[in-house]
């Protein structure tokens, strides 16, 4: 078990380290694409200040509850993209054919559709995302067991979102589907930006069971100030167990109907 | 030029507007999806300014119903402004397949404006539905517009869709020098989407920081006319409006004239070879 775990780091590390090596052929985009994604993280920033300007509760979170959301938000959608980063080249994979050089390679296929280019830009933009993330709880007058429960909840949503990735991966096999999917992905969990009860409530229940982007940012949030009850944390592990598990079953699913070239 | 010449003239990009849309109507599904993802995008600037409005009545001028007339107007003419087929250029001198187009006995500009107004008469329609089903399945009052400054609000319009068309070239024509096509996009969307005023109304921003954003040409895209449709007499007393007609015929004139000059640079610059 031991040796399997060391043998699949060691071919992750290699491909993180090409990965690397090609994001890093074009300095242009980095730099561009850094600076992008900076604007946007400070603009957004900026418009929770503006909110907060003329009121100290919005949909019952104060300011500093709202920012450690935003960066929670940011934290796990920058880590989900620095790992999955794989899954936005997996269309031309399937289309090409080329899928079947790496199904017939003695390694799990996830090893490089899922998680073999690791992106630097996030790798790097996720440094000062977890600085401030940490900086602004440490403020908070926090319990440890209540952070315990935050860094469980944050994971539990890293789970969630390997769960979307894998099913996006499934989808791609399935119907050569897979930039509107992840991009539809991606703008749903943008609704997590902010809490999640400033939608109306269907949105919000939508948002909570059914596509559970609530519990994926928002319930680590509520743990951190005792907002979530014991019933929501064993939904929360529940519903990314399922997640998990269905997204597998689809994966092995697709892989059955997968017909090499041409989809 | 006679009358005969304009009308084959006019036929011709008829023409490139019928196959447009025709071309949206073969890739449905697409299209479908990009709307799904305009409208989901809506949902979070909308819930939480009306979130906001009505926990404060009064945010900066605005109340419930004023946030909720300037996002129904936001969302209905955001994409008629900013929709754009000017992306793909620089992917087609990338790939070289610009060379088709030059080819053709017809402006490289024209062709392009008229694709641009199949896209955008497409997504108007689209995000009319959508509002429109949002707000009733929802229950929420319609708003009224205003009539009084509808001139201002065509002007604005015309001249934002002209802005935005003229500036979305100038990024594409970055392909002529680059293969970092979709880095500089990036950033162009990023400061769209927020300093145009599609995640907030800009003049709930300090008086100073807002005075700023009018002398850059983002507000011109589409928070003008949004505001002209929707509540005009918020902002009246905030603005001058020498200024912000001499701004945005200023931005108009620059883009248009850099457009045309990082066009004629790029096609001296430009060559290719395989088709």
């Amino acid at each position: 078990m031991f040796k399997k775990i060391k043998r699949n780091l060691k071919i992750f590390l290699l491909f993180s380290y090409h990965s690397l090596k090609t994001s890093s052929q074009s300095r242009q985009g980095i730099v561009f694409f850094t600076l992008g994604k900076v604007l946007r993280f400070l603009l957004l920033f900026g418009i929770i200040f503006l909110v907060f300007s003329k009121t100290k509760i919005i949909a019952g979170w104060s300011l500093k509850q709202v920012i450690i959301l935003y960066l929670t938000f940011n934290f796990i959608d920058t880590f989900s993209q620095l790992l999955y980063r794989e899954v936005y080249r997996f269309r031309p994979l399937v289309v090409s054919g080329n899928l079947d050089l790496i199904l017939v390679k003695p390694y799990h296929p996830f090893l490089k559709v899922l998680l073999g280019g690791v992106d630097l830009l996030d790798f790097l933009l996720l440094i000062p995302y977890s600085s401030l993330l940490i900086f602004f709880i440490l403020q908070e007058n926090v319990s440890f067991f209540s952070l315990f429960w935050y860094l469980i909840l944050v994971a539990n949503g890293l789970i969630i979102s390997t769960a979307f990735h894998i099913f996006v991966l499934a989808l791609g096999l399935l119907t050569t589907e897979v930039d509107n999917t992840i991009m539809i992905y991606r703008d749903l969990l943008n609704l997590g930006r902010f809490p999640i009860e400033i939608y109306q409530q269907i949105i919000s229940f939508i948002f909570t069971f059914i596509i559970p982007i609530g519990v994926m940012i928002t319930f680590p949030v509520k743990a951190l100030f005792h907002f979530l009850n014991l019933k929501n944390i064993v939904f929360s592990f529940f519903i990314s167990f399922f997640l998990l598990s269905l997204s597998i079953k689809f994966w092995q699913l697709g892989l059955k109907k997968y017909q090499s070239a041409g989809g | 030029m006679n009358e005969c010449c304009y009308n084959l003239l006019m036929h011709k990009y008829f023409g490139v507007f019928i196959l447009t849309l025709k071309e949206y109507f073969a890739y449905r599904l697409n299209f479908l999806i990009w709307r799904l993802r305009v409208f989901i995008g809506f949902l979070v600037p909308f819930f939480l300014w009306l979130t906001v409005t009505k926990q404060v009545k009064n945010f900066a001028g605005y109340e419930e119903k004023s946030i909720i007339s300037y996002f129904f107007f936001s969302h209905l003419f955001s994409y008629f402004i900013l929709g754009t087929r000017t992306v793909d250029i620089a992917g087609q001198i990338q790939n070289g397949e610009i060379i088709n187009l030059l080819l053709k006995p017809m402006s490289f500009f024209r062709y392009y404006f008229f694709r641009d107004l199949a896209d955008k008469i497409l997504n108007l329609l689209l995000s009319f539905f959508e509002i429109y089903l949002f707000f009733k399945i929802f229950s929420i009052p319609f708003p009224s517009s205003n009539f009084q400054f509808l001139p201002f609000f065509f002007l604005f319009l015309t001249l934002g869709l002209f802005l935005n068309f003229y500036l979305s070239l100038l990024i594409s024509f970055w392909g002529f020098w680059s293969t970092e096509i979709w880095a500089p996009r990036f950033i162009f969307f990023i400061l769209i989407s927020i300093l145009s005023g599609s995640f907030f109304p800009l003049d709930v921003l300090p008086k100073k920081i807002f005075f700023l954003i009018l002398l850059t040409p983002f507000p011109y895209l589409f928070f003008l006319p949004v505001k002209m449709i929707s509540s005009p007499q918020t902002l009246i007393n905030k603005i001058d409006f020498n200024l912000i007609f001499f701004m945005v015929s200023f931005w108009l004139i620059v883009f248009f004239f850099l457009a045309r000059f990082f066009w004629q640079q790029g096609l001296k610059s430009f060559s290719f070879w395989g088709k």
